[in-house]
């Protein structure tokens, strides 16, 4: 199909873009990848009045550690977080996360700040970074403002930025001596959204769990951390017992709808799994495994 | 010699370059363009139609509907399909104009200056509608509640029988010490070329009504064009551009008509401009046929010793609201639900029925595939029962030279089957020891069931692409499954067999340059660089002499479908024969010498209807393949690690093409057993688009595709040619239903193999 017809800006600075959002409120949609607006406006599931593409702007392609945090600026691209040595070095979770979202082709395009900003559980970095306790960093016309990644994702498809934020970094918290992190995502053919994925950021002393935070891919409405699963791990020593009890927490508390990609009784199971094989192998890399 | 060697493809330099066009890159000055409407209607008449607000539309030039058809039926085999479903038509066909069978069903075409005037229009022509009542699958629609077709003579929705009565069922059954029984569902699949259909029309300087367009037999659309249109064949032309893709899935019409239907009209009123058509994924996706769903129960006898005494089996197609190829299709799973194998008492009742889903049609295999997941999924069910080795079953019940087939007369000469199967299991790691079957190196005979081992690159390094990180090594399993498969090659059936070629000689003491003229469509199987290897090879000039002149109805013979693994054995027995007749005149003196020849093969018979009796074919090929896969129990993910593939192709005319044939056919294969999913439901297509149908991408094919190409001269095809490129697709989605088999111990009758019901199944089991 063809998109309905919209004015077009690529402005040259953050202010200009936060200008024109101020001045089109939320008939404006910022594109940077497009990989996910694009082909939304061409099923006409969005029909922005005004598109503001940032791809112009200077200065928010990025990754570097700073002040016991990885900053990402919005616009990097998933193929350089793929290919950061930082990343595969310190950010285990990350790494795993990067190489399979979607497919290269994609992944040369499309951008960490808008896999986020889209605030579709099916994307992969929502999860990520839920379970990193990222934090989100939104400019306005009124400065910069700090978003905790459990605030960000309000409902399917919509996000705590205001009409006239745009997202300029995410901010992840350096992991610590014990701990360690893993994604386990399953999906149908390469390239395909996740049938189920869990992202798993944790920290060990000797065989037991002192810290986890737990983020599911595309099985709730809503991005959303499976917080009965990091229960399960807390402050208990890593067994079978303790692992298959996380994997059936994540499997009870996830809410997925039945599609392409499998029943319900089929995601919770796989929900299960993927918890299960996340945890154990963020446990040996937080055991030096 | 110009063949047995693989000279780049003559297409190679245009389609890397981007230079080949494609029909939706041909333009011409003053270009108008042009939108179909589908029905969007499962089961509906249509009461009445207005297009006044469409046509008031700025840039608007005309809108074209069922009452501007001169003759408004088509179809390949049978008119059973209105050219445009619409009130008002003249009568002159007795297919009910009004009605809509199908989603896809097309109501106009409407021509205007943009697209976008013509997409604008199209969404203001108002049409009224009567529902009528769905029948979306075959139970409904076999209660003949309704019929979908009320003109055909069986007076059924249930509109075709075929039968096989063969020997004595019940001393069959008497014989038999172990019986097998299955009930098998077997999905659509959607042909995924690269191309959506379009194409360029216009009325060409001599006249004619012509349209440059993707499709697989020049001559036949060149035919239906002139039914429909009323007009003498050689009114109409056809040309045919760079060709993206085809699979069968471009045997049937889908612009042909209606835009030459626009051109003619808009070119009787005075209005010249050539006009154009892109479909989109979507419409490409719901507006051409489908690989048939269909579904088959089956029960097999057998002595303990192996030999097969009884075969039963009922099958039904779902032919979808017109009948496309679906009468040739059931032929092929008549044929095959019994396997390649010699089956002296059989019982086979094969139906077609009309439903309101996509119709089924042409697609690699052409009914085989079908076919074979019963028949070899029975074969392998057989050799558990029998506690046999799956390849010493085989090579005790498959056809042989002289063997009587299932139509109870004999195959065509150059049976190779044993061969095929011994070697595709001899380089999986197979070897003949006392007589028996077994793994290389082993020498108990109780081993003759085992499977040698699978070559599994250590489990820790088994990188699952469907997976962020390596799979649970306590959760994987390994298995291994072989399968083999016959088809036909050419036109079955007594189908009227044919194909056309011209070769002109021009130099004055010696050939100094060669033009073959036909009509052979180069899909992408690499059909013209075979063609001119043959040519050079028939005249003994070098290849580098001889030049092409292909697919144009105004210039080529008619050189029938690139369909049914045919055009290499008929062209080639057509070149050598033009090739003679060119060289006589040659030595005539006759400058330039031309050649033309019109080659038929032996004639087949429609089989017998009650009993099956007939010499269905002139020729076939054989195949076996051995997959060696993975699967995650936990999560229902497959993995191919190693597919052989062995293929009796006669003679290779280019070795590397017939490479990329078997690792395309394997790739398909592997799409339409695990991957690929068309969801169908109420009689619409709901995944029309490669984001939610999946058709397997770089990533997830084989680890190793491991061709061998076997040599074993068919007598009647030139230089030994057998057609070989539907083959490999053939026994891939039973081998790997054995192999997965292997690895659980669970039987899977029903493909595609997707996590989900993997995973269900194995929970369940």
């Amino acid at each position: 199909m063809i998109p309905g017809e919209f004015d077009y800006h690529s402005p040259r600075t953050l202010q200009e873009a936060v200008g024109l959002l101020q001045q089109h409120g939320d008939g404006a949609k910022i594109v940077a990848g497009g990989q996910s607006l694009i082909p939304a406006m061409r099923f006409r599931l969005a029909l922005p009045e005004v598109l503001i593409d940032i791809n112009t702007i200077d200065g928010l392609e990025y990754i570097r550690e700073d002040d016991g945090h990885l900053m990402i600026g919005a616009l990097t691209r998933e193929s350089d977080l793929e290919e950061s040595a930082l990343v595969q070095q310190k950010y285990h979770l990350l790494a795993d996360a990067a190489r399979v979202i979607a497919d290269p082709v994609v992944r040369n395009r499309a951008t960490v700040g808008g896999n986020l900003a889209h605030a579709d559980p099916a994307n992969d970095h929502p999860a990520v970074m839920l379970a990193y306790n990222a934090e989100l960093i939104a400019l306005g016309p009124h400065g910069t403002r700090a978003i905790p990644i459990d605030d960000f994702f309000v409902d399917l498809f919509e996000n705590a930025l205001a009409d006239n934020e745009i997202l300029t970094e995410i901010r992840i918290p350096t992991p610590g001596p014990g701990s360690g992190g893993a994604y386990y995502k399953v999906e149908r053919k390469v390239g395909d959204y996740a049938i189920s994925a869990t992202a798993v950021q944790l920290t060990m002393n000797g065989n037991t769990c002192t810290a986890a935070r737990i983020g599911l891919t595309n099985v709730s409405a809503v991005p959303m951390r499976a917080t009965g699963a990091e229960q399960a791990l807390i402050g208990k020593p890593i067994t079978n017992e303790v692992l298959e009890a996380a994997g059936q927490a994540a499997a009870t508390e996830c809410d997925p709808s039945p599609d392409l990609r499998g029943s319900v009784a089929y995601k919770r199971d796989l929900t299960r799994v993927v918890t299960k094989r996340a945890i154990r192998q963020a446990v040996e890399r937080a055991q030096g495994g | 010699m110009s063949i047995g060697i693989s000279p780049y493809r003559v297409d190679a330099s245009g389609k890397v370059t981007g230079a080949a066009l494609f029909p939706g890159d041909l333009t011409r000055p003053q270009l108008l363009h042009a939108k179909v409407l589908f029905s969007n209607q499962p089961h509906a008449r249509m009461v009445r139609m207005d297009t006044r607000a469409a046509e008031a539309v700025p840039g608007v030039i005309a809108i074209f509907t069922a009452a501007d058809v001169p003759v408004n039926e088509y179809g390949l085999t049978m008119f059973d399909q209105p050219v445009l479903v619409g009130v008002n038509a003249n009568g002159r066909s007795p297919v009910p104009s009004d009605v809509s069978r199908w989603e896809g069903d097309q109501v106009a075409i409407i021509v205007a200056e943009t697209e976008a005037a013509a997409a604008a229009a199209r969404e203001r022509i108002n049409i009224e509608w009567e529902q009528l009542p769905l029948l979306p699958d075959i139970d409904t629609a076999v209660r003949d509640e309704i019929l979908l077709h009320p003109e055909h003579p069986a007076q059924s929705n249930r509109y075709h029988h075929y039968k096989i009565r063969k020997g004595d069922m019940a001393a069959g059954w008497a014989a038999a010490d172990v019986i097998v029984e299955g009930e098998y569902h077997l999905p659509n699949q959607e042909h995924a070329y690269l191309q959506p259909e379009a194409a360029l029309s216009y009325v060409d300087e001599q006249g004619r009504v012509t349209v440059e367009i993707a499709g697989q037999w020049t001559h036949e659309d060149q035919a239906q064009i002139a039914h429909a249109l009323d007009l003498p064949p050689e009114q109409v032309r056809v040309i045919y551009p760079a060709i993206g893709g085809a699979f069968g899935g471009r045997e049937d019409m889908s612009l042909q008509i209606v835009m030459a239907l626009a051109t003619w009209k808009l070119h009787q009123r005075g209005e010249m401009r050539p006009i154009r058509c892109i479909w989109s994924r979507e419409e490409s996706i719901i507006g051409h046929h489908k690989r048939h769903r269909a579904r088959a129960k089956t029960r097999w006898g057998a002595t303990k010793e192996g030999k097969i005494t009884a075969v039963e089996a009922e099958v039904y197609m779902d032919a979808g609201a017109y009948n496309y190829t679906t009468n040739k299709v059931m032929g092929n799973f008549h044929l095959t639900v019994g396997g390649p194998y010699e089956i002296p008492n059989a019982h086979i009742d094969s139906y077609a029925v009309y439903t309101n889903s996509v119709p089924g049609g042409a697609f690699r295999g052409f009914g085989a595939p079908q076919g074979c997941f019963v028949a070899e999924s029975q074969m392998n069910k057989l050799a558990e029962a029998l506690g046999m080795n799956p390849v010493a079953l085989r090579l005790k019940n498959c056809y042989r030279e002289n063997s009587i087939g299932i139509t109870q007369t004999p195959l065509p000469a150059g049976v190779s089957l044993p061969q095929v199967i011994e070697a595709c299991a001899a380089k999986a790691g197979w070897q003949v020891a006392g007589g028996k079957w077994q793994v290389a190196g082993e020498e108990s005979p109780n081993l003759a069931v085992s499977s040698p081992p699978i070559s599994q690159s250590p489990i820790s390094n088994l990188q699952s692409p469907f997976q962020s990180l390596p799979p649970n090594p306590a959760t994987l399993r390994f298995g291994r499954g072989f399968a083999c498969a016959y088809k036909n090659i050419g036109y079955s059936f007594g189908f009227p067999e044919r194909c056309e070629a011209t070769i002109e000689l021009y130099g004055a003491g010696s050939v100094e340059r060669v033009v073959l003229k036909h009509s052979a469509a180069e899909v992408g199987q690499g059909t013209h660089t075979a063609l001119r290897q043959m040519a050079a090879t028939a005249v003994g000039v070098p290849l580098e002499i001889v030049e092409l002149v292909m697919s144009d109805t105004a210039v080529t013979g008619d050189s029938g479908s690139v369909s049914a693994s045919r055009m290499t054995w008929m062209a080639g027995n057509a070149i050598q024969l033009a090739a003679a007749a060119a060289k006589q005149e040659w030595t005539d003196e006759d400058r330039p010498a031309i050649g033309h020849a019109r080659f038929t093969p032996p004639a087949t018979e429609p089989l017998n209807p009650e009993t099956g009796h007939s010499t269905p074919n002139f020729a076939y090929g054989y195949v076996a393949e051995c997959v060696d896969l993975a699967v995650d129990i936990e999560t229902g993910h497959i993995h191919l690690l190693r597919v052989v593939c062995a293929d009796d192709v006669g003679k290779a005319i280019n070795p590397r093409l017939i490479e990329g044939q078997v690792e395309g056919g394997v790739v398909q294969a592997l799409g339409y057993a695990v991957t690929e999913e068309l969801v169908v439901r109420d009689g619409r297509v709901l995944n029309p688009r490669f984001s939610t149908y999946l058709i397997p991408g770089v990533r997830d094919i084989p680890d190793a595709v491991e061709s061998v190409i076997l040599e074993i001269p068919d007598p009647r095809g030139p230089w030994g040619v057998r057609g070989m490129a539907e083959m490999p697709f053939i026994p891939l989605a039973p081998a790997i239903a054995a192999a997965l088999h292997d690895a659980t111990g669970v039987w899977f009758n029903e493909i595609p193999l997707t996590p989900g019901k993997v995973a269900a199944k194995l929970r369940d089991a």
